[in-house]
C-alpha cells in the first residue's frame, strides 16, 4: 500500500464509516423521492464525504498540532464543498472566508505564539487513548443507528437552493435581532481577545 | 446508495462530531483541544444545513442558524486562543493538564 | 473512436497526474527514492502521453466536418449557477488543445525522465528529512494543472488551473527552501504573478458582468454580437487612458499573461526562478507555464478589440527586445537561457498583437521543444561541472560531454533561426522549428507594418488556384484561407466573407466580430524592425553560450577534469532534439492553422501555409526569408569571432562599453526601481500609518481610557465596597462551603470533563437505541420512555 502505517487506521475507519450509508437501505419514501441528484452527484458525495471523514480522522491521529492544522484545513474545506452540494452556495463561500480564511489562521497563530517549537509533543497514556476511542467509537455507531432507523418528515419538497437575496432579506428582517446581538457580540469578543492576549506589564 | 438523502449527510456529520470529541478527549495542547472544538461545531453545521436543505421547506431557517454559528465559532475561537496566549504566558505551556487549577 | 471518447481521453490524462499527486503525497516516503521518481514518470505523464499520442492521432484521421461535430458536442456539465450566469465544467476539444496537450505531455514526459536523473545525483535532504517524493509529487500537481488548463472551456476554470500552476511554480522554484536565495525567488514569483492576475481578474469580472457568461466560445460570440449591436460593453462610456471598456477587458485577460509569461513590466521574476532545479526551469518556466500566457491571449483572441492587440504587440515588441540585450551580457548558463526565453516569449506575444495567431502558437511550440532541450542541457552541464554555472570557468566540454554538446548545438540552430533560405524540397522549407515560426511572425509583422492600408483582401477567386472551391477550402485548410478586412471601404464584403467562413465551420461563432477589425490600425513601424534586429541579436548570444561552454580550451581544468555526463540526463536530450528537428513542423503547423478559423475568427489573422500563400504575404515572405536566414549566419559568425579566442575581445569590449555593458548587467535597473517605488514605499507608507497611529489614535484612546478609569474609581469607592461587596461576600462564603463538597471529582483536568459528558450521552444514546421497545421514533425521547 501506498499509505504510510501512521495514517492507515484513519482512512480505513473513514471507508467503513462510509460504507454504512452505502449499505444500508435509505429508508424508501420521502427522502428517496426528494433528492434530486443523479449518479454525478452521488459520486462528488462519496468523493466529499471520503474528503471530509478522511482529513477528520486525519485530525485525530496527527500527533503534532501544526499537521493537526492542515487536516482541520482540509476538513474546512470539505465542508465547505458540502455546502455547495447542498445548495447553500452563500454559506460555502462564508465557511471557506471566515472559517478557513479567519479561524484557522487565527489557530495557526495560536499555534506560532504557544509553543516553543511547533513540532513539541505531549504524549498521552495509552489507556486514555483506547476510553476515548471506545466512547467516541459507541457514540458514533449508536448516533449512526438513530439516524438509520429515523424517518423524516419532512416540509414541502427539497429547495432549489436559496439565493443570497433571500437570505439577506431573512437575516435583516425575521432574525435582526440576533443579528445585531451577534454584531455586539462580536464587538465585544473583540476587546475581550485584545484584553486577554496583552502582554502583562509587569 | 446512489441518490443522496439527508441521512447520508448526518452520517458526515457523525464522523465529524466523533472525530472531534475524540480529538478534545486525547489532546493535550490547548490549541489541539480547539480544533477539536472546530469539528464538533462544523459537524452541528453540517446538521443544520442538511436539516434545512431536506426538511426546511422555504424557510431559511437552519441556514440562518448556521451563519449564526459560525459566527459564534469564530468568536469562540478568538477568546479561545486569547486564553491559550494567556495560560501560555502565566504557566509556560499550553497543556491543559498542568492547566488543572483555577488560580492563575 | 465516436462519442466522447475524446474527452474522455483527454479528461483521464489530466486526471492521472492529480491521482499520481495524491498516492504521492500520501505514499511517496514508502516508494522511496527512485521508485517516487519512476512513479510519477508513469502516472503522472505515461498515462497521458499515451492518452495525448491515441488522441491526436485520431483527431489527425478524421476529417474537418466530423472534428466540427467533435468540438460542437463537447461533453459540459452543469457546475453552478452565480447570479444568473450558469457555469459548466467543459473540455474545450479543438486542434488547439489537441495540440497543446499533446506538446505538453510529450515535452513534460522526458522532462520527468530527465529528473529522475537529475535528482540522483542531488542532495534531497530538508531539515534532516528526504524530500525526493515531494519533488515528484509538485511535479505530477503541475502535470495536473498544465493539463487542466490547457483543456479547460471556461475561463473560470482556467483560471483556477492558471492559479494552479502558478502555485506549482512557487513550491518547485523553492523546493531547496532553506537556502535564502530559492525563498526570495519564489515569494518574487508569486507577487509579481499575483499583480498580473489582478488584471486577470478585472477583465473576468468584466467578462463576467457584461457579457454574461465565462465559456470561452459563447463569450466570443456575445462579444461580436454587443459589438454589432453596439450594446453591452460596448454601449458603456467608460474610458481610462483612453480605452473603451471593451478593449480594457482584453488589456485585463493579457494582464495575467503579461504575469505568467513574464512581459516587461513583470518580467522580473522569471530569471530569478532559476534558483530552482533545473528541470523545473526547463518544464516550468522555458517550455509549459510560461507559455500558458501565450495560449490565454491565444485563447481569448476573439475577446481583443484592435487596441488592444496592439497594446499586446507593443509589450511583445518591447519585451523581445530589451530582453535579447540582457542575454548578450549574461554569463550564467541558466540566466543566459532565461532572457532568451524571456525575449522569444517576447517573440509570441508581439506574433499574438500583430494578428500572426498560427505563427505564434507555432513558435510557442516549436520553442518549448529547443528550449526544453537546451535548459536540460545546461542542466546535464551544471550538473556534471559540480554545480559551476559560471560559463566563464568552463570551455572545452564538447570532449567530456559530446551528446549534450552537440543536441544543445541543435537547440541553438533552432532558437536561431537556421535554415536555408530559398531552398524547398517536397514543399516544404529547410531549417529546424524557429526558422519557419519566427519568419512567419516577422512576415506577418511586416505586412502589418508596411503593406497593411494598401492591402487588399483576398476576393473569392483572387486567391490563386482557389476559385470557386472557396467553400470547401474554406472548411478544409484554414490558414489558406487568409481574409482581411483592413480598408472601411471592404468592410461589407469583408463582414459578408466571414459571416459566410462561419457558416462553412457550422458554428455560430463569428458573427459580428470581424467588423471590430476593419479599422485596426497599421503596426507601427518600429515594432516591425526592433522585432527584425532582435532576430539578429539572438543567433549571437545562442552562439556565444554555446561556444563559451564547449567549444575553446578549458578555463577551469579543476571543473573541466570532473565534467562528465549521464545516460538518464541525455537520453531525454536525445528525444527533445529530434523533436526539434522534426516533428514540431509538420503536425503542429497544421493543427494551428485549423484550429485559426474557428479561435480567432479568422478577421486579422495572417499565415503562411506551408505552400499556399496569399500574393502579399508571399511576396512579404520570400523578401523576408533572406533576411531572417541570413541572420543566424551572421550572428554565429559575430560571436565565434569574438568569443573564438577566449574571452580577451570580449573583455575590451567590456571595458570600452562602459556604463552601456554595467546598464545590461543589471538588467536596466529595474529590479533597484521596483524596490525603491514599491518597497521602500510601503515602508514610507507604514511609517506614516504608524506615526498616525501613535499620535492620533493613540493620544485618544488613552484619553477616552484614563476619563473612564476615573469614572470606575470613583463607583467603585462608593457603591461597590459597601454595597455590593456586601452581598457578594456572603454569597462567596456559602459558595465555598458547598464547594468544598462538590470538588472532589473534580480533577481540574479538562480531558476528564470531556470524557465524562462523552461518556454518558454515549451511555444515555445507548439506552435509548437498544432497549426493547418497537418505537423508532426517537428524535425527541420523553422523560418517560428514560425512565421506562
Amino acid at each position: 500500500m501506498f499509505l504510510p502505517k501512521k495514517l492507515f487506521p484513519a482512512f480505513t475507519a473513514a471507508s467503513l464509516l462510509l460504507a454504512v450509508p452505502a449499505l444500508a437501505q435509505t429508508p424508501a419514501g420521502v427522502t428517496e423521492a426528494q433528492a434530486p441528484g443523479g449518479l454525478l452527484e452521488a459520486l462528488v458525495f462519496y468523493a466529499v464525504a471520503f474528503l471530509v471523514c478522511g482529513s477528520a480522522l486525519g485530525v485525530c491521529f496527527s500527533k503534532n498540532i501544526v499537521r493537526m492544522a492542515v487536516w482541520l484545513f482540509v476538513t474546512l474545506g470539505g465542508v465547505a464543498m458540502t455546502y455547495f452540494l447542498l445548495a447553500s452556495n452563500f454559506l460555502g463561500a462564508v465557511q471557506l472566508i471566515v472559517y478557513a480564511g479567519g479561524t484557522l489562521v487565527l489557530l495557526v497563530f495560536g499555534v506560532m505564539l504557544t509553543s516553543k517549537s511547533p513540532w513539541a509533543r505531549f504524549d498521552v497514556p495509552k489507556l486514555e487513548l483506547a476510553a476515548a476511542a471506545a466512547v467516541a467509537l459507541t457514540l458514533a455507531v449508536s448516533l449512526c443507528v438513530v439516524l438509520m432507523r429515523t424517518e423524516w418528515h419532512s416540509a414541502e419538497g427539497v429547495v432549489a437552493g436559496a439565493t443570497m437575496d433571500q437570505l439577506g432579506k431573512t437575516l435583516l428582517t425575521t432574525y435582526l435581532v440576533p443579528f445585531e446581538v451577534a454584531g455586539v457580540l462580536l464587538m465585544v469578543v473583540m476587546v475581550g481577545a485584545a484584553h486577554l492576549a496583552r502582554q502583562e506589564k509587569n | 446508495m446512489l441518490t443522496i438523502g439527508l441521512t447520508h449527510y448526518l452520517i458526515v456529520a457523525v464522523v465529524l462530531f466523533c472525530a472531534g470529541l475524540y480529538t478534545m478527549m486525547t489532546k493535550r495542547n490547548a490549541i489541539g483541544i480547539l480544533i477539536g472544538v472546530e469539528l464538533v461545531l462544523n459537524s452541528a453545521t453540517v446538521n443544520l444545513v442538511a436539516f434545512d436543505r431536506y426538511l426546511g421547506g422555504q424557510k431559511l431557517d437552519g441556514q440562518i442558524t448556521a451563519l449564526f454559528v459560525i459566527v459564534l465559532a469564530a468568536a469562540e475561537a478568538a477568546i479561545a486562543v486569547g486564553i491559550c496566549i494567556n495560560v501560555y504566558s502565566n504557566l509556560g505551556t499550553v497543556d491543559v493538564d498542568r492547566a488543572s487549577r483555577l488560580q492563575g | 473512436m465516436t462519442g466522447h471518447t475524446y474527452e474522455i481521453c483527454l479528461a483521464l490524462g489530466v486526471l492521472s497526474p492529480m491521482i499520481g499527486f495524491w498516492l504521492l503525497v500520501f505514499g511517496g516516503r514508502v516508494l522511496g527514492k527512485p521508485g517516487a521518481g519512476w512513479f510519477a514518470l508513469v502516472t503522472g505523464m505515461g498515462v497521458p502521453l499515451v492518452l495525448a499520442t491515441y488522441v491526436l492521432l485520431c483527431w489527425l484521421r478524421v476529417d474537418d466536418a466530423t472534428r466540427a461535430a467533435l468540438t460542437e458536442n463537447a461533453a459540459r456539465f452543469h457546475w453552478a449557477t452565480i447570479g444568473g450566469v450558469s457555469i459548466d465544467i467543459g473540455i474545450k476539444l479543438d486542434s488547439l488543445t489537441i495540440a497543446m496537450f499533446f506538446m505538453v505531455t510529450f515535452i513534460a514526459f522526458w522532462i520527468f525522465f530527465f529528473s529522475i536523473g537529475y535528482m540522483s545525483g542531488h542532495s534531497d535532504e530538508v531539515d534532516g528529512k528526504r524530500k525526493y517524493w515531494r519533488f515528484f509529487a509538485y511535479l505530477s500537481l503541475f502535470a495536473f494543472s498544465m493539463l487542466g488548463l490547457v483543456v479547460s472551456s471556461n475561463l473560470l476554470f482556467l483560471f483556477i488551473f492558471w492559479e494552479l500552476v502558478g502555485l506549482c511554480s512557487y513550491l518547485l522554484i523553492g523546493f531547496y527552501f532553506h537556502e535564502p536565495t530559492p525563498q526570495y525567488a519564489q515569494i518574487k514569483a508569486f507577487v509579481t504573478n499575483r499583480v498580473g492576475d489582478f488584471g486577470f481578474l478585472i477583465g473576468m469580472m468584466l467578462v463576467f458582468f457584461h457579457l454574461k457568461t465565462l465559456d470561452l466560445d459563447q463569450a466570443a460570440v456575445v462579444f461580436g454580437e454587443q459589438y454589432a449591436a453596439g450594446s453591452g460593453i460596448f454601449a458603456s462610456g467608460f474610458t481610462m487612458f483612453g480605452w473603451s471598456l471593451a478593449t480594457i477587458l482584453g488589456i485585463g485577460l493579457f494582464c495575467g499573461a503579461m504575469g505568467k509569461s513574464a512581459q516587461f513590466p513583470l518580467h522580473v521574476w522569471l530569471p530569478d526562478a532559476m534558483a530552482g532545479p533545473t528541470p523545473v526551469s526547463a518544464l516550468i518556466h522555458a517550455a509549459t507555464m510560461v507559455a500558458a500566457g501565450v495560449y490565454l491571449v491565444a485563447r481569448v483572441f476573439r475577446l481583443m478589440t484592435p487596441e488592444a492587440l496592439m497594446f499586446v504587440a507593443a509589450i511583445g515588441c518591447i519585451t523581445l527586445t530589451l530582453m535579447a540585450l540582457i542575454a548578450l551580457v549574461q554569463v550564467d548558463i541558466k540566466k543566459c537561457l532565461a532572457y532568451s526565453t524571456l525575449s522569444q516569449l517576447g517573440y509570441m506575444i508581439f506574433g499574438m498583437g500583430c494578428g500572426a495567431w498560427v505563427a505564434a502558437l507555432f513558435h510557442l511550440v516549436t520553442h518549448a521543444f529547443f528550449k526544453a532541450m537546451l535548459f536540460l542541457g545546461s542542466g546535464q552541464v551544471i550538473e556534471g561541472c559540480h554545480h559551476v554555472q559560471d560559463m566563464r570557468r568552463m570551455g572545452g566540454l564538447r570532449k567530456k560531454m559530446p551528446v549534450t554538446c552537440w543536441t544543445f548545438f541543435i537547440g541553438v540552430l533552432a532558437i536561431s533561426g537556421a535554415g536555408i533560405a530559398g531552398v524547398k524540397v517536397g514543399g516544404a522549407g529547410i531549417g529546424l522549428g524557429g526558422f519557419f515560426s519566427k519568419d512567419e511572425i516577422l512576415a506577418v509583422a511586416y505586412v502589418r507594418s508596411h503593406e497593411w492600408t494598401s492591402y487588399e483582401r483576398v476576393e473569392e477567386g483572387h486567391g490563386g488556384g482557389h476559385g470557386s472551391d472557396e467553400h470547401a477550402s474554406a472548411v478544409k485548410v484554414g490558414a489558406s484561407r487568409v481574409i482581411l478586412a483592413s480598408d472601411p471601404a471592404h468592410g461589407d464584403s469583408g463582414h459578408g466573407s466571414t459571416a459566410h467562413g462561419a457558416s462553412a465551420h457550422g458554428g455560430s461563432h463569428a458573427t459580428g466580430k470581424a467588423a471590430i477589425f476593419e479599422n485596426t490600425p497599421p503596426l507601427p513601424k518600429w515594432m516591425f524592425y526592433l522585432a527584425l534586429a532582435t532576430a539578429y541579436i539572438t543567433p549571437f548570444y545562442m552562439m556565444r553560450a554555446w561556444w563559451m561552454t564547449f567549444m575553446g580550451k578549458p578555463r577551469d581544468q579543476h571543473v573541466y577534469d570532473h565534467a562528465h555526463e549521464t545516460p538518464m540526463m541525455y537520453i531525454p536530450l536525445a528525444v527533445l532534439a529530434g523533436g526539434t528537428a522534426f516533428a514540431s513542423y509538420f503536425v503542429f503547423r497544421d493543427l494551428f492553422a485549423h484550429a485559426a478559423p474557428d479561435a480567432t475568427d479568422a478577421a486579422m489573422v495572417l499565415a503562411i501555409d506551408g505552400t499556399t500563400h496569399t500574393p502579399a504575404m508571399s511576396a512579404a515572405h520570400s523578401y523576408l526569408v533572406y533576411a531572417v536566414g541570413g541572420s543566424f549566419v551572421a550572428g554565429f559568425a559575430l560571436a565565434i569571432g569574438i568569443y573564438g579566442r577566449g574571452l580577451d575581445v570580449a573583455e575590451k569590449i567590456k571595458r570600452t562599453a562602459g556604463p552601456l555593458h554595467t546598464l545590461l548587467e543589471k538588467k536596466y535597473f529595474i529590479d533597484e526601481l521596483y524596490h525603491l517605488v514599491w518597497i521602500k514605499g510601503c515602508l514610507v507608507v507604514a511609517t506614516v500609518a504608524r506615526f498616525f497611529d501613535t499620535w492620533v489614535l493613540d493620544l485618544a484612546y488613552n484619553l477616552l481610557g484614563s476619563a473612564t478609569e476615573r469614572f470606575a474609581v470613583f463607583i467603585g469607592r462608593f457603591v461597590d465596597v459597601h454595597g455590593v461587596d456586601g452581598i457578594v461576600n456572603g454569597i462567596s462564603k456559602t459558595s465555598l462551603d458547598v464547594s468544598d463538597v462538590v470538588r472532589s471529582p473534580q480533577t481540574g483536568r479538562i480531558r476528564s470533563y470531556v470524557m465524562f459528558a462523552a461518556m454518558v450521552a454515549a451511555v444515555v444514546i445507548l439506552i435509548l437505541v437498544f432497549k426493547p421497545e418497537p418505537s423508532h421514533r426517537l428524535l425527541i425521547p420523553s422523560v418517560a420512555s428514560l425512565g421506562g
